[in-house]
């Protein structure tokens, strides 16, 4: 059997999800007054469309990965910790624990501790500038919405 | 002379102290985000919505306005300082634009970029004022079946003008649909796809998927790339000046291409892209010395560069009129109206003449303030690419997951975000295009709806989509827009 190309894994990948969403669709409660199109009909033409897709997909030759020929070459011969993916990585663990830890630590704070703790992290050395230019928008776009917009953000340990 | 009455009344709301200081500060905002590089006018529009949220709609929609035309005139200032366009509708003015940078005429690129973008701006405001008003008496007439037959028609337009893949296109307009009817079904009020979890009962908020789309997944995408900023050191921009047998030059490039323009943008998925290139070939053309295009030809910068904006006017009148956006742009945008408690469509010309003519004023306004603003600052907002990329990058993150919370307060919806930003590079990396999905989500409620309307008045008969003489124009154009660029794509490779 030869190898699937990339288009053919996603093609699969893409067939499961129809075929999953196909099933909830179908599990989707009727209404219970007769009316020409209840709420599982739309759900179910999508389903179909994207299974009918996924198999037009899986016979399309791949095109070359948008990314592959800008991602840097040189880069994984660093640490590991400094690869590009180890970057996406990183810093999509970083926004998670942000998103935890926004209400408990404050919106100042945990916002200043991501730029901050980021920034170092991406590389940059001027660690003066970017707690300056961290603190002013932070504490800016905090005032903004707080004062003038009225909108709330969570204090957290902070008494302001 | 109606419109004129009407044009004076929508003066009269944009030029409240509030609402110029809003313009103002749109187009600013927007010429710095849109100048960022991969931030475009779409990222800008989202990163904005909440802080429109708790404004008057008019005002929110002429801060968008602003933005809007900020965004993309930033865009012209990377391709031309860095050949680095952030969005493709500025593409086009890279050709001619880096090689005018390269040989110290920046400052005078920019300049022809600010110009033609006011003038190709103010005469597409012109039609818009024109045109939309006649379409909207027409788009009355629309019942439910029109509305559904058209909304296919704007997401196959922009699924068939996407650079990649067709059946990508489509793909990604299918999920985004899927997306959007996630949540309580308003007419039954049946549960879908919530999996049980209180916060989907209220559905997906676009704003979370258009910032985890673009801007985040945008992010990602740089961090992948790895290093700083690359490009050398840049030139001095140069004197803005222009000689007068220039403004001789460029006055027919500019003139021809905010007409071309507009009528492009009014056309549902062409918008600026497909205008500034049009702009730029049809120029290349009719110039006696076409062949010097691309080494820095000034009349190469000013006709994509006032075709895009004119086509960015141009998009307004399918969504004002219509209520159906042509682009991801303009999807961002009626989601942000939607957010304000506006229903853009043929009745918001009579039902909120303040935020249709408010709109249409704040466009001189953004025009006028583009220029006379935006031209003195070049040289110091330019100085914002010079921001290192590291700091630049956490800064976006802090507003995406700002924007979200301050307007849904919940954790939840931060983590969903940081799933789109995730899928969203995902579909970057494997070639989906990103706006028919943002496009599909905006549209997919209102295009169910749609449809179910028109069977529930037709008693379940589908023929009522084909009866109907709009309907089926509409249709067979959708089925076209997909199925011709398949047979083009076939006989070239035949």
């Amino acid at each position: 059997m030869t190898r699937l190309n990339t288009n053919q894994w996603l093609a699969l990948v893409l067939a499961l999800v129809a075929a999953a969403y196909i099933a909830m669709a179908w599990q989707i409660a009727t209404f219970p007054l007769p009316r020409p199109v209840d709420s599982d009909l739309f759900p179910k033409v999508l389903g179909f469309a994207l299974l009918i897709l996924s198999a037009f997909l899986f016979f399309e030759p791949p095109a070359p990965l948008a990314g592959a020929d800008t991602i840097d070459p040189d880069a994984p011969r660093g640490p590991l910790l400094s690869t590009p993916w180890a970057r996406v990585i990183v810093t999509v663990v970083a926004v998670a624990a942000y998103a935890l830890l926004l209400v408990p630590l404050g919106f100042v704070l945990a916002s200043m501790l991501l730029c901050v703790g980021l920034t170092v992290y991406y590389g940059y050395r001027r660690h003066s500038v970017t707690l300056a230019v961290t603190l002013g928008v932070v504490l800016g776009l905090y005032l903004m919405m707080t004062r003038v917009m009225d909108v709330y953000l969570p204090t957290g340990v902070l008494p302001f | 002379m109606d419109a004129l009455n009407n044009l004076m009344y929508g003066f009269s709301i944009a030029l409240e102290p509030i609402n110029i200081a809003y313009v103002f500060a749109g187009v600013f905002a927007g010429t710095i985000i849109g100048m960022l590089p991969g931030l475009g006018p779409i990222s800008a529009l989202a990163l904005m919505i909440p802080i429109t949220f708790s404004m008057e709609p008019s005002s929110g929609l002429i801060l968008m306005a602003g933005v809007y035309y900020g965004a993309i005139f930033g865009g012209s200032t990377s391709s031309i300082l860095l050949n680095a366009p952030g969005v493709a509708g500025t593409v086009a003015t890279s050709f001619d634009g880096y090689p005018m940078a390269k040989k110290g005429q920046a400052g005078k690129a920019l300049a022809i970029a600010a110009y033609a973008s006011f003038i190709g701006g103010t005469v597409s405001v012109v039609f818009l004022m024109l045109v939309a008003p006649l379409l909207s008496k027409v788009a009355v007439s629309f019942g439910p079946a029109e509305y559904f037959a058209l909304m296919v028609l704007g997401l196959t337009a922009v699924v068939s003008l996407s650079d990649k893949s067709l059946v990508k296109g489509l793909i990604a307009a299918v999920i985004g649909v899927m997306i959007s009817i996630v949540g309580i079904d308003m007419q039954t009020g049946t549960e879908r796809f919530t999996f049980g979890s209180i916060n989907l009962l209220d559905g997906i908020d676009f704003l979370v998927v258009a910032l985890g789309i673009f801007a985040l997944a945008e992010v990602f995408y740089m961090l992948l790339r790895g290093g700083d900023s690359k490009e050398g050191p840049r030139n001095a921009i140069g004197s803005l000046k222009l000689t007068r047998s220039e403004v001789g030059e460029i006055a027919g490039p500019v003139s021809r291409g905010s007409v071309l323009g507009f009528f492009t943008g009014v056309l549902p998925g062409a918008g600026a892209t497909i205008g500034s290139f049009l702009g730029y070939s049809m120029e290349k053309k009719i110039a006696k010395d076409g062949d010097t295009f691309g080494q820095g030809n000034i009349k190469g910068v000013a006709a994509p560069e006032a075709a895009n904006n004119a086509a960015c006017t141009g998009s307004f009148v399918p969504l004002l009129t219509l209520g159906v956006p042509g682009s991801g742009t303009t999807a961002v945008l009626l989601g942000a109206l939607l957010v304000m408690g506006v229903n853009p469509g043929p009745m918001m010309l009579e039902q909120r003449p303040d935020v249709f003519w408010g709109v249409v004023a704040s466009m001189y306004i953004g025009n006028i303030f583009l220029l006379v603003l935006n031209l003195p600052l070049i040289p110091f907002i330019a100085k914002i690419l010079d921001m290192p990329k590291a700091l630049l990058l956490s800064l976006i993150l802090i507003f995406c997951m700002i924007g979200v919370y301050g307007m849904s307060f919940s954790v939840f919806d931060l983590l969903l975000l940081l799933g789109f930003g995730v899928l969203g590079l995902g579909m970057r990396l494997f070639g989906f295009p990103a706006a028919p999905l943002i496009l599909a989500l905006i549209l997919g409620n209102i295009m169910e709806e749609s449809m179910r309307r028109a069977l529930q008045i037709s008693g379940g008969d589908w023929m009522t989509f084909i009866d109907k003489p709009i309907s089926l124009s509409l249709l067979v154009i959708a089925a076209l827009s997909l199925t011709l660029p398949l047979i083009k794509k076939r006989r070239r490779k035949a």
